[in-house]
Formats: C-alpha cells, sequence, structure tokens
C-alpha cells in the first residue's frame, strides 16, 4: 500500500485555512484543527499550544469573550459544527434526563417526555429560555439523583452485556469458520490420499483386476461423501437446538433485567411515571395456608370426658409412672377427628382455577361443618 | 386446438404442441390445484410463455374463482412480447368460443414509457419524467387549482376523473403500445389508466420490481387477493434481484445531497410555520394520536416509499421525539453527520447493524426506536409540506430508507465500508456498503401473500438451491428435457487445446500465452467452419480485454478478421447496442461475425441470437464471480451459516446459472440449431449442473475433447444440420398435432391402469423399493473444485 494513505487521514481541501493564525494545509499537511465547546471556535493545533500554553486566556476570535482553557480543546467529531454543539448539549441532558421506557405509565407518556427531553435540548441549542430550562434541569437532577444513578448504572451493565455478547459471537462466528476450513481441508486430503491410493493399487494389482479397483475407489469417495452429509444433517440439527435453548436463556435474562427499583414517582418535570410500588415483603410459607392449627374451631378441649375404657387408665399409677398424660390422648383424637373438615379439595381446586370464587360459600360450609361438630364429639 | 387436462378445457392458440409444454401445462395445472408454489424448469425456445398463459387463462376461465394471474417479467420486451402473445391467445379464444369474453389484461411500466404528456415525455431521464408527472398530477396540486391558484395540470390525467373509475379502458388485451395508442386517441394517461384498472384485471403482467421491491410493492401490489397466481418468468436471478431491492449504496456525495436535502426541508418547515402553521400543528396531533394516515387521498399520490417494516410497527405511534418536525430535521442532520463521520475511516470495516447501532447511540444519541420510523417519518413529512420537486429529496429519502431497514433487521444485512475503489488507489472514493445478505426477505412476503407463485425459467439447475434459497417450500419442482426430432444442438466440453495442453480461465494459468493462445485457436477455428454469427462469452471485462489485447499481439485477431467481423460489448449501454446492431447486419448479408460479452452482462442476459444470428456459442472459461469482493464474501458466510450451502457449492451454482444462460441464448426453437462450447477443464466436472435439457443432449464421448476433435465433431454436426429438414419430420416426436396428443393420453390412461392394477395386486410390497431407488439417486458435485480458491472471509 503506498504511504500516501496513511496521510490521508486527516485528509481535507489543500487550502484550508487556520482562520486564527492564517497558515494552510498547502504549508502545513498534518495540520489538525481543535475546537473548544465554550465557544466552538476551530483552530489548529499550533494556535492553542501558542495562545493557551500559559493558562487560561481569551478566545482569539475577534467578537468573542471567551476565556477558554486548553484542557478543555478537542477534536471536532462531527463536521457540522452546529450538530457538535447540539450532540455536546445532548449527553448533558441525556445524562440527567435518563428515564427509561418501562417507567413510564402508557406509551403515550414515554412519547411525551421524548418530546419534552427534545424541546428541552432545542431550547439549549438555540438559545431560548436558556436560564429556566436549566434551572428545570438543575432541580431535577438534585431531586432524582438516585434514579438517574440507577439509571445509569443499568445502562452501563446492558452495553457491556452487549459487547460481552458481541465478542462472544465473533468468537463463535470466528471457530465456524475454522471449522469449515478445516473440513474442507480434511475432505481434500481424503480425496487426495484416496486417489493416490487406488492409484497405488492400480500400479500394484494385475491388469484384470483395474476395473474392480477403479469401482472399489469410486464407492469409497461416495460411502464418505453420503457419510459427509448425515454428519451435516446431524450438525444442523445439533446447531437448531442450541439456538432455540440460547433464545430461551435470552429471554429469561432480559426480565429479569427489566425489573428493578427505583424512588419517587411523578417529579415536577416529567409526567406519566409510573407510581413504584415497592413490592410487599413476601410472607413465610405457609403450609396450613391461614388456618392456626392450635385455634379450635370446632371444639373446646375439655380436661374430663366421661368414657368407661379410660376412666380406669386415669387411676392406674403404672400408666402414669411413664408419664401418659391423658390429656395428650384427648388433644390428638379430638384433633385426628375435626381434621380435614374445612377443606373441600374440589373447591379449592376450582378456586386455584378461577381465582375469584366466592369465599362466602367456603365459610358457609365451614359453620355448616361447625355446626355438625357437637356430634362428632359425642 | 382445443385439449382437455383432467376436467380443464385448454384452447391453444397453435395447430401443434410440444410434448414439452404439454407436460408443463399439466404440473401447472397440478399446481394450481394444489395451491402451492412451484419451481419449473423448461428449455428456453420452447413457448414457455404460451403454454403459461393458455393454460392459466384456461384456468381462470372454467373456474369460478377467476384468479388473477399476476405475471412478472425482467424487460420491457419481455413484457411487450408476452402481451403480444396474450393478445393473440385472446383472439384465438374468441374465434374458437365464437364470442368475446370479458377479459382484461393490461402491462404496466414506468411513467417514461408510458407518457404522453406533450412537454413531459420528451425528458430523457425517468426519475426526472416521474417528479415532473407528479408536479402536475398531485392530489394537492388540484386541490390549489380548485382553489384557483395559478398551477398547472396535466390533462391526459385530469380527463381520467370524467371516466366511470373502473371501465377507465375497455376490455381486451393491451399491448403497451396498444395502451399508449388508446390513450392518444382517448387523450387520457395510460400510466394512470393501467395503474386505476389493476383491481378489475385479469391480467396483470409487469416488471419483478413491483412485487419485489418493497418501497414499490407497498404502492402498486397492495390490493391484490391471496389466491392470485403469480409467475416469475426468466426467474433464474431472482435472488440477486432480491437482494438489490433491499441493498443501499451510500457515497460521500449522496450524503451531502441528503444534508442539502435536509436543509431545504427546513427551509420549508420554516415557511410554513410562518404561513400555514395549521398543518404542521394537525400532521403533529395526527402523529400524537397513532393515526396513520386514514385518508391517505390517493395512493398514488404517495411520493416517498417505505422499505418494508414488520405489522407491528406500522400500527405504533411514531416516538416522541421526532414527533415534531424541526425535531426530526435535527435528528435527520445529526444521523447524516454521523454517516459523514463514519466515512472519514481510511480501512475497509465491515460491521453487524446490532454493533452499527450501538456506535450510533454512543456517538450522536439515536435510538433505535427513532430511526425505524425514519422512513415514515419522512412520507408523513413530505405529504404535509406538499413538496413537488420530489428528486431533490431522493438522497435524504436513500438515507432515511437506510436508517430504516437497518434497525429494522438484525440479521441478514451487514455494512460493509470501503474506503478506496480498489487496492491501488490513493484517493479516497468511501462508500458505505448496505447489502442484504439474504434473498428470502425480499420475497417472504409474496410467498406469504399469494397461494401460488411459479418460478420457473430456461435455467434452474439445481432446482432445489431456489427454495433454499428464497425459503419457500414447493409442493413441483420439474425440469423438462427437450424433444428433438433431430440433434439439433451440440454442447461439447473443450477441456485441452490441439497441443493437448489444459485449457481453464483460473487464476494460476490464465494469463499464460499457451492457455491464451490457446483459446485463441478455438475461436479461430470455430469461426472457420461455423456459418453466420458466433458469440464468445468471457468471465468478466478484464479478462476479456487482456486476453483480446494478447490475441492481437499473437495474430490471432489478423486471422479470425479474414472469416468473421469482430464485436466487442462493452460496460456502455450505447456502444453496446452499436456492436450488437452491426453483428446483425453482418450475419444478415452473410459476412458473418464474431460478437465477444460477457457472460454477466447484459447480452447474456436478454438479448436472443436465434437462427443465423447465432450458430454458435462459445463460452471461455468458468463465468465465477470476483470473489475477492467483500460483499460476496459475506453472501457466502451468510449463506452456509443459515442455510448450510457450502461456498464452493454456491459458487458453482451461480458460475453454471450464467454459463447455462450463455448457452441458452443460441438456440431459441426447435427449428433452430447451433453449437455450444464450453471451453475450460472444469466444465467437465460440473456439467451436471447444467440445466437437464443441455446435460442430456451432451454425449459422454463429448465431454473431454481437444480443440482439434471438437471443431471435427462440430464440423460434422453443422454438415448434418445443413440438410434440409422439414416440419413434417418432427411431427409425433418433437411436435404433437391433436391426434398425437389424444394417442399420448390414451397411452398415458393406460399406462396408470396397469400400474394400478399392478399395484392393488402386489400390495404395498412396492413401497418400500421406490423409495430405497430415491434415496440412492442424485449425487450433486461432490467433487471438490481443486481450482476454486478457499475462501479466507473474515
Amino acid at each position: 500500500m503506498p504511504p500516501s494513505r496513511e496521510s490521508m487521514q486527516n485528509r481535507g481541501d489543500e487550502d484550508e485555512v487556520c482562520p486564527v493564525c492564517k497558515s494552510s494545509r498547502y504549508l502545513n499537511p498534518d495540520m489538525q484543527f481543535l475546537i473548544n465547546p465554550e465557544c466552538y471556535h476551530k483552530m489548529c493545533e499550533s494556535c492553542v499550544d501558542r495562545i493557551f500554553s500559559s493558562g487560561p486566556a481569551n478566545c482569539p476570535v475577534a467578537t468573542c469573550h471567551k476565556t477558554l482553557r486548553k484542557n478543555r480543546f478537542r477534536k471536532q467529531t462531527f463536521e457540522d459544527i452546529n450538530v457538535e454543539r447540539e450532540v455536546d448539549i445532548r449527553r448533558r441532558v441525556m445524562q440527567i434526563l435518563n428515564r427509561r421506557e418501562e417507567e413510564f405509565d402508557s406509551k403515550r407518556a414515554w412519547d411525551d417526555f421524548l418530546e419534552q427531553r427534545e424541546e428541552i435540548i432545542a431550547n439549549l441549542v438555540h438559545g431560548t429560555d436558556v436560564a429556566k430550562t436549566e434551572a428545570d434541569l438543575q432541580k431535577y437532577a438534585q431531586e432524582n439523583m438516585r434514579s438517574i444513578r440507577a439509571n445509569q448504572a443499568l445502562e452501563a451493565q446492558e452495553a457491556s452485556s452487549f459487547q460481552a455478547r458481541q465478542t462472544q459471537e465473533q468468537e463463535l462466528a470466528r471457530l465456524r469458520r475454522e471449522a469449515v476450513r478445516q473440513e474442507y481441508e480434511n475432505e481434500r486430503r481424503e480425496l487426495l490420499a484416496g486417489r493416490e491410493d487406488v492409484l497405488s493399487r492400480l500400479a500394484a494389482g494385475r491388469p484384470g483386476d483395474a476395473a474392480t479397483i477403479a469401482r472399489e475407489g469410486q464407492k469409497v469417495l461416495l460411502k464418505k461423501s453420503s457419510a459427509r452429509r448425515s454428519e451435516e444433517d446431524r450438525i444442523r440439527q445439533k446447531q437448531a437446538a442450541l439456538r432455540n435453548s440460547d433464545a430461551r436463556k435470552a429471554g429469561q435474562s432480559g426480565t429479569t433485567a427489566a425489573d428493578k427499583a427505583g424512588d419517587a414517582g411523578d417529579t415536577g418535570l416529567i409526567k406519566g411515571l409510573k407510581r413504584i410500588k415497592t413490592p410487599e415483603p413476601e410472607k413465610p410459607y405457609d403450609p396450613f395456608g391461614g388456618m392456626v392449627p392450635d385455634k379450635r374451631d370446632y371444639y373446646t378441649l375439655q380436661d374430663f370426658y366421661p368414657s368407661s375404657y379410660l376412666d380406669p387408665i386415669r387411676q392406674d399409677t403404672r400408666m402414669q409412672a411413664g408419664g401418659y398424660d391423658l390429656r395428650e390422648y384427648y388433644s390428638r383424637t379430638l384433633l385426628e377427628a375435626f381434621a380435614g373438615l374445612g377443606c373441600f379439595i374440589d373447591e379449592e381446586v376450582s378456586e386455584r382455577e378461577a381465582a375469584n370464587t366466592d369465599t362466602a360459600a367456603t365459610e358457609g360450609a365451614a359453620i355448616a361443618a361447625a355446626s355438625t361438630s357437637p356430634a362428632g364429639s359425642a | 386446438m382445443k385439449f382437455f387436462i383432467d376436467d380443464l378445457p385448454v384452447l391453444f392458440p397453435y395447430p401443434r404442441i410440444y410434448p414439452e409444454q404439454y407436460a408443463y401445462m399439466c404440473d401447472l395445472k397440478k399446481t394450481l390445484d394444489a395451491g402451492g408454489h412451484c419451481v419449473l424448469e423448461m428449455p428456453s425456445g420452447t413457448g414457455k410463455t404460451v403454454s403459461l398463459l393458455s393454460l392459466i387463462v384456461a384456468y381462470q376461465m372454467h373456474y369460478p374463482e377467476h384468479r388473477k394471474l399476476i405475471y412478472c417479467s425482467r424487460t420491457m420486451s419481455e413484457i411487450e412480447k408476452a402481451l403480444a402473445e396474450l393478445k393473440a391467445l385472446m383472439k384465438f379464444r374468441t374465434q374458437q368460443l365464437g364470442y368475446t369474453e370479458d377479459f382484461r389484461a393490461l402491462g404496466l411500466t414506468s411513467r417514461k414509457n408510458l407518457c404522453l404528456h406533450p412537454s413531459v415525455k420528451r425528458e430523457k431521464s425517468g426519475t426526472i419524467v416521474d417528479a415532473r408527472c407528479r408536479s402536475l398530477t398531485a392530489g394537492f396540486v388540484k386541490e390549489k387549482k380548485e382553489r384557483g391558484e395559478d398551477v398547472e395540470l396535466c390533462v391526459y390525467h385530469e380527463n381520467l376523473d370524467l371516466l366511470e373509475p373502473h371501465n377507465l379502458v375497455p376490455p381486451g388485451v393491451f399491448t403497451l403500445d396498444g395502451l399508449l395508442k388508446y390513450g392518444e386517441d382517448h387523450k387520457q394517461c395510460p400510466y394512470f389508466s393501467a395503474r386505476r384498472m389493476m383491481p378489475f384485471c385479469n391480467v396483470i403482467i409487469y416488471s419483478y420490481h413491483y412485487l419485489l421491491d418493497p418501497k414499490i410493492a407497498e404502492r402498486v401490489s397492495r390490493e391484490f387477493s391471496k389466491d392470485c397466481i403469480v409467475v416469475f418468468d426468466e426467474a433464474h436471478n431472482i435472488d440477486n434481484v432480491c437482494i438489490e431491492s433491499l441493498s443501499i449504496d451510500i457515497t460521500e456525495n449522496s450524503l451531502r445531497k441528503a444534508t442539502r436535502g435536509a436543509n431545504n426541508l427546513e427551509r420549508k418547515i420554516n415557511e410554513m410555520k410562518s404561513s400555514d402553521a395549521e398543518k404542521l400543528q394537525s400532521e403533529y396531533s395526527k402523529l400524537v394520536e397513532g393515526l396513520r394516515e386514514a385518508e391517505q387521498a390517493r395512493e398514488e399520490d404517495q411520493f416517498i416509499s417505505n422499505p418494508v417494516l414488520p405489522d407491528d410497527l406500522l400500527k405504533e405511534a411514531v416516538p416522541g421525539n421526532i414527533r415534531r418536525a424541526e425535531h426530526f430535521i435535527s435528528f435527520l442532520k445529526r444521523f447524516i453527520e454521523y454517516l459523514k463521520t463514519r466515512m472519514k475511516v481510511t480501512h475497509t470495516i465491515s460491521e453487524t447493524p446490532p454493533s452499527f447501532l450501538t456506535h450510533v447511540k454512543d456517538l450522536t444519541y439515536i435510538e433505535r426506536k427513532p430511526l425505524r420510523f425514519c422512513a415514515e417519518r419522512l412520507t408523513s413529512l413530505v405529504r404535509t409540506l406538499e413538496l413537488i420537486n420530489i428528486e431533490d429529496y431522493q438522497p435524504l429519502q436513500e438515507v432515511a430508507t437506510f436508517a430504516t431497514l437497518v434497525s429494522t433487521y438484525d440479521k441478514g444485512f451487514l455494512l460493509i465500508l470501503e474506503p478506496f475503489e480498489s487496492e491501488a488507489a490513493t484517493v479516497p472514493n468511501p462508500v458505505l456498503h448496505f447489502t442484504c445478505l439474504d434473498a428470502a426477505i425480499a420475497i417472504k412476503p409474496v410467498f406469504e401473500r399469494f397461494s401460488s407463485v411459479i418460478i420457473t425459467s430456461g435455467t434452474l439447475s439445481p432446482l432445489e438451491m431456489y427454495p433454499k434459497m428464497l425459503g419457500f417450500t414447493t409442493v413441483m419442482q420439474e425440469s423438462y428435457s427437450m424433444t428433438l426430432a433431430r440433434r439439433s444442438f451440440l454442447p461439447m466440453v473443450v477441456t485441452r487445446g490441439s497441443d493437448q495442453a489444459q485449457i481453464s480461465s483460473s487464476f494460476q494459468i490464465r494469463n499464460d500465452p499457451g492457455v491464451v493462445r490457446n483459446y485463441g485457436n478455438i475461436v479461430l477455428e470455430f469461426s472457420r467452419i461455423t456459418p453466420d454469427g458466433i458469440v464468445v462469452f468471457f468471465p468478466s471485462y478484464l479478462y476479456m480485454e487482456s486476453i483480446i489485447s494478447m490475441w492481437q499481439g499473437m495474430g490471432i485477431l489478423d486471422s479470425i478478421w479474414n472469416y468473421k467481423l469482430i464485436l466487442v460489448e462493452t460496460p456502455d449501454a450505447q456502444e453496446s447496442s452499436l456492436a450488437l446492431e452491426t453483428y446483425r447486419t453482418a450475419c444478415c448479408n452473410g459476412r458473418g461475425a464474431i460478437l465477444m460479452c460477457v457472460a454477466r452482462g447484459k447480452v447474456s442476459e436478454g438479448i436472443d441470437f436465434d437462427h443465423h444470428y447465432g450458430r454458435a456459442v462459445i463460452c471461455i472459461g468458468v463465468p465465477f464471480q470476483y470473489t475477492e469482493s467483500r460483499i460476496l464474501k459475506a453472501r457466502l458466510e451468510f449463506l452456509r451459516e443459515n442455510y448450510r450451502i457450502r461456498e464452493n457449492d454456491f459458487l458453482s451454482f451461480d458460475a453454471m446459472r450464467h454459463a447455462a444462460q450463455c448457452l441458452g441464448r443460441v438456440l431459441r426453437g426447435k427449428d433452430d440449431y447451433g453449437v455450444m462450447v464450453l471451453a475450460d477443464k472444469r466444465f467437465q466436472k460440473k456439467r451436471t449442473q447444467l440445466p437437464k435439457w443441455i446435460s442430456q443432449a451432451m454425449l459422454e464421448s463429448e465431454t473431454n475433447l481437444s480443440t482439434d476433435m471438437a471443431v471435427a465433431t462440430a464440423k460434422n454436426f453443422l454438415r448434418g444440420m445443413a440438410q434440409p429438414f422439414k416440419a413434417k419430420d418432427q411431427d409425433g416426436i418433437s411436435t404433437w398435432s391433436l391426434a398425437d396428443l389424444e394417442r399420448h393420453r390414451e397411452k398415458q390412461m393406460l399406462e396408470e391402469e396397469r400400474a394400478r392394477r399392478q399395484a392393488l395386486a402386489n400390495g404395498h410390497g412396492a413401497n418400500g423399493v421406490a423409495n430405497g431407488a430415491a434415496a440412492a439417486a442424485d449425487e450433486f458435485d461432490d467433487d471438490i473444485d481443486d481450482d476454486l480458491m478457499m475462501l479466507d472471509a473474515q
């Protein structure tokens, strides 16, 4: 490649002239222009060195009286200086107003927000209402420090994960390419080897065998090609399966990224933000579904139940010596007798299906069950 | 003649029919009955168009659904030919049936070809005609006129409004010329007559682009119902058409123009703000509501078209940050400036749409969402501003289309930035190629929308490649051979020169003096023995130039000059047409001529060399694509990863379809004859990839010839061809009269009967055998092409 290509880096007009020192690109082909985001006046590098090396100074452009510092000078990204300036402003505003779509109630609200942001940027760019807009922005920034931080972090995280995915994909593509090349090489080598083999056998064998050897060689080739094809099929299926599972995984990770905690709802500047509901802390698992086992709904445990079978035991010291307590017995048998009276499996199933089943019905059933309890206890 | 296929009466406008035409019609009928897509390969010059038209017209007329036919062809002349064919067919039908059927058929082509306006039609460029036509016909111009403003209107277009909207032209078949004439007589605009009459036509014939290019299809072909029969004729290049319709090239120049366009728009907006702010406000409020212009006055007024968008997107409202016109302009400007910065890079870059989008976002804070709506928003803005001189905004529209496409499709597209035109160039001329890699994207809507899509051409081998590449399934896939009473074409593969040295156009040896001389000898020998015209095809312009200059040095051209006039195709269309003209004259007056052309050039695609215009075609070298092109490399990789089509398979398929296309140029009918020479040793292995009708006619003994043997064979063949050959000799073999047809059908019926009886007798035992046999067949290019370089795509 000719060396001139490298110097094309900063190509431009031959007669481009630095507006400050009037030296042209013709005289100084390596001339580079810098700008300062204070006033966006363009000047060449050597001018910047000359004027601003000894500390801050005024912009050399006649009508501009801004004070500039050397460290703020940078290269221009866009050709159009207005766009350059707009993008700078945009960067600043976007860092503050970095709400995300999922934070809004409706698509409409989100669109309104987007337009509002655009409006703010346009105001700053065109210099209308700058003071008020700036004040609004500052206020908003102070009030919503937390959500701004959170969104920034989220964005950074998204960017980095995207980057990671991208590099991973590239790596995979490279591997695939490598594999294909390998396969190609192998095939070719095999083909050549096969040919060689047939030739050597033809050379060694008797003239009569020639036809058979040739046919065999052909057959081997065919077999190999069909084997390759079936192998390809297999690989294809595997890849399809892999792709599916990848897609599923991506879907899952997408949902987790979406949920995120924020703070205050409507702020002064932005309308239509979602009311942030702090999710209720999850209750500990309750196997009885709200029923308290110690609570006796259907009966009260008494100290004494007359029974001809149990009475002797009460007196029997041999039994009591081991710590046998009849009250334990009462409590257990009664619990067993009433256990499950309040459960209606059919209803619970249908309730699960249609979550809004009538709770009154179950209550009614419970009452009915309770009314039968005396009979049970008797 | 009239005959039946199953229960369908077919009127065929000729007294005789070719057996392959009959088979073609039968298969077509089956496909239409089954309601699916099909791929049919029919030898060139065997009356594909007429059999297609006569069957489908019969189908339309016989069955109550009256399915509409959309017939897409490639060039103007082919459209015109098909229309003429259809006209003759309908005339014949009227004669046979004794009454005129209620039937309408129209062709559609660009405004430029159909304009009657005295000053507009004199414009040379198509875009200017379009723009001027719009400025005379747009809806708002008319409104202005009604308001009493002084604006010019096109009288031809205005007259249309006086007619009944569903009866702008009387029933019948109109060729393009006929339509022009009718328009002139009745002072009505042929273009808009055709456009507005499309819903009322039985047959519509137009170019591929009206259906495939999503930007046009949206406007022209939207109203067709699902049961339309869509035919793509000459469809061997359809994948490239699909890809081209979605690919965009952006240069620095077009960006400059786009900036200018954006500035103009900004000015217009400011003007409108001061004069007619209401309009902008109403557009704005409509966008806020997310209404898609419900009252889009008339479809044909729409100036700027949108590329394909998924349906869900169409229902959504435009994002808030480009809702206001001034915001949208600043958005566009930012995007254009961003593209300009990308253009400054001095090394080649290829990146995927997602990575491009992230970079856009990093630099300019433009997000994906508004980018997707870019094209649509621009359309809406242009309509609101009532702009007339649309051609100024062409580059801007291109950028907007690019923005929409790049943000809509993650896969199947690639951005390639080439800062220099060629390897050696030092002056940068950056081009940003946004290339579509997947032919299926553009054609997918067609397959989804229409129940029967028929893809047909003279050269579609291998057939299974097309369904694979275009992503559809077929119910019928058939290649027909050519029935011939005598061997009327002679395909040969010449692998060696007279000195027994192998000849090939592969990179390593293509410029060897020995190879070049051998090629020269082939051309010389054939120019000596062949009467009238010879066509020679080279793989590329570059190679053609170098080889011709070497022949000049070797004195070969001087010797050829003794026998034939030498003419060369150039990239310039005007020059080429002049050369073609001279070639025709020389063939007609007996001097004889050689036309040197390029296998991918204009001559190889659209121009027929029938009869004495082409008695021999010589294909020098396998016409592979230029494999170092980044776009091709990207496409190959995409095909490999997504469709499991191997690089070499695709390259060889592509080369062979072009070679076959070149060979087919010379044989345009059954009474025609010609020699086909494939001069490259690599053709020997690839001949299985030729269409069935060519490869069947190629004898095993003629696949590995040296020059002198080939010349001797050709001499023999030409002598045989010179014998008188009467049409009567073909009867019953390659042309059938009605009686022959009846006999054939009876035989077929008997055969079927017998087969059925046999099947009944054998029970189910036969099934397994048939399956096994089918599996054993199909052996397609397992040889690796040694000469093809392995592509190190990166």
